[in-house]
């Protein structure tokens, strides 16, 4: 009897310490069978960027007539969830992605948040100051040097949440993105991508 | 045991008499379309069974590689789903240079996919390099 005791006790110990495991874990990001999350994680991001690059390259709107590369910004893209997310999560992707096909040149002088890079500026401020001097003149960058985007990118991340039924809700997520020809306002390429959870009303999509 | 085994060949030959069916290009499902001897109110419990018992799912029938206006190599894979039931699986196609050395690229990742019960479907994809001559496709269970 006292060993059946023991023997239930030391099993109910080691489950218990089995379910409390908070140990951390690296995932595999590249074969990830982690269980989907009501929230967008980079999974969704990833399958997002997925879809907009191969339809922007299929659909042949950055095809430059005449040849050439694109010169393109990345204006607006919103994000109008109910979650803390950076843009950027989704555009670095598009961005890199489109450079690396060979169709088009990102710029880093304009931006929808300014300036990707700052240092374009403060090298001109530079050279207009008096710091300017220490410099050899022929090595910072002259007037009129920036070359300006013909296309920019702009969207919009947005979120719905509808009750499923009593103990269910559904969120949809809706990934826009657009390509506008800044010297005509012409709009050359859309595509909305649409993910969609559903899950315990308990689990909390923000 | 004789009658076990006159099921199961009933179950056959009804599955059979409905696989024979290829998908067409328009697809009546069933509930819509009028029953036939493979697929009927009586049958249909037994060939659903039989259906899921040899473990029937998603085939593919071609993959076609062609190189769009602008250079970049698309692929289009027709395939249909032998089963009566939804499929829903994640497919990862991989490009492949002229030497097959892997293109490292953002669009390389599982995506979802998924085919309605006995009908077909197709899948696209392009690659966004134009140095992409060739193509793998893996295939996941829809976690």
């Amino acid at each position: 009897m006292k060993t059946r005791t023991t023997v239930i006790i030391t099993l109910a110990g080691l489950l218990i310490a089995g379910c409390g495991s908070s140990e951390t874990v690296n995932i595999d990001v590249v074969n990830d069978d982690g269980k989907a999350v009501m929230g967008l994680d980079y999974r969704d991001f990833n399958q997002a960027a997925s879809e907009m690059i191969q339809s922007m390259i299929s659909a042949g709107a950055l095809k430059k007539p005449g040849g050439g590369r694109y010169v393109v910004t990345t204006g607006r893209v919103t994000n109008d969830t109910m979650q803390r997310i950076d843009t950027d999560q989704l555009m670095a992707k598009i961005e890199e992605e489109l450079m690396n096909s060979g169709q088009v040149v990102m710029t880093s002088a304009v931006g929808g948040k300014g300036a990707p890079d700052e240092m374009i500026y403060e090298m001109r401020d530079i050279r207009d100051s008096a710091t300017g001097d220490e410099f050899q003149q022929d090595t910072l960058a002259g007037k009129k040097t920036l070359i300006a985007p013909e296309l920019s990118f702009s969207g919009k991340i947005l979120q719905r949440n509808v009750r499923y039924d009593r103990n269910r809700q559904q969120v949809e997520y809706y990934f826009q993105l657009r390509v506008t020809d800044l010297t005509t306002g012409l709009r050359f390429w859309q595509k909305e991508s649409i993910i969609g959870k559903r899950g315990s009303n308990r689990s909390v999509s923000w | 045991m004789k009658a076990i085994t006159n099921i199961l060949f009933i179950a056959l030959v009804f599955t059979f008499a409905a696989c024979d069916q290829q998908p067409a290009k328009i697809n009546i499902r069933e509930g819509i379309r009028s029953d036939d001897l493979g697929n009927n109110i009586v049958t249909r419990p037994v060939v659903y069974a039989f259906s899921a018992l040899i473990g029937e799912g998603i085939e593919i029938d071609e993959a076609i590689l062609a190189r769009n206006d602008t250079g970049y190599l698309e692929l289009n894979i027709n395939g249909h789903n032998r089963s009566y039931n939804t499929k829903r699986f994640r497919y990862k196609i991989e490009w492949l240079d002229k030497n097959g050395l892997m293109i490292q690229t953002k669009t390389s990742t599982w995506l979802p996919a998924s085919a309605t019960g006995k009908s077909s479907f197709s899948l696209k994809a392009v690659a966004p390099r134009v140095e992409a001559v060739d193509f793998r496709m893996d295939t996941k269970k829809w976690e």
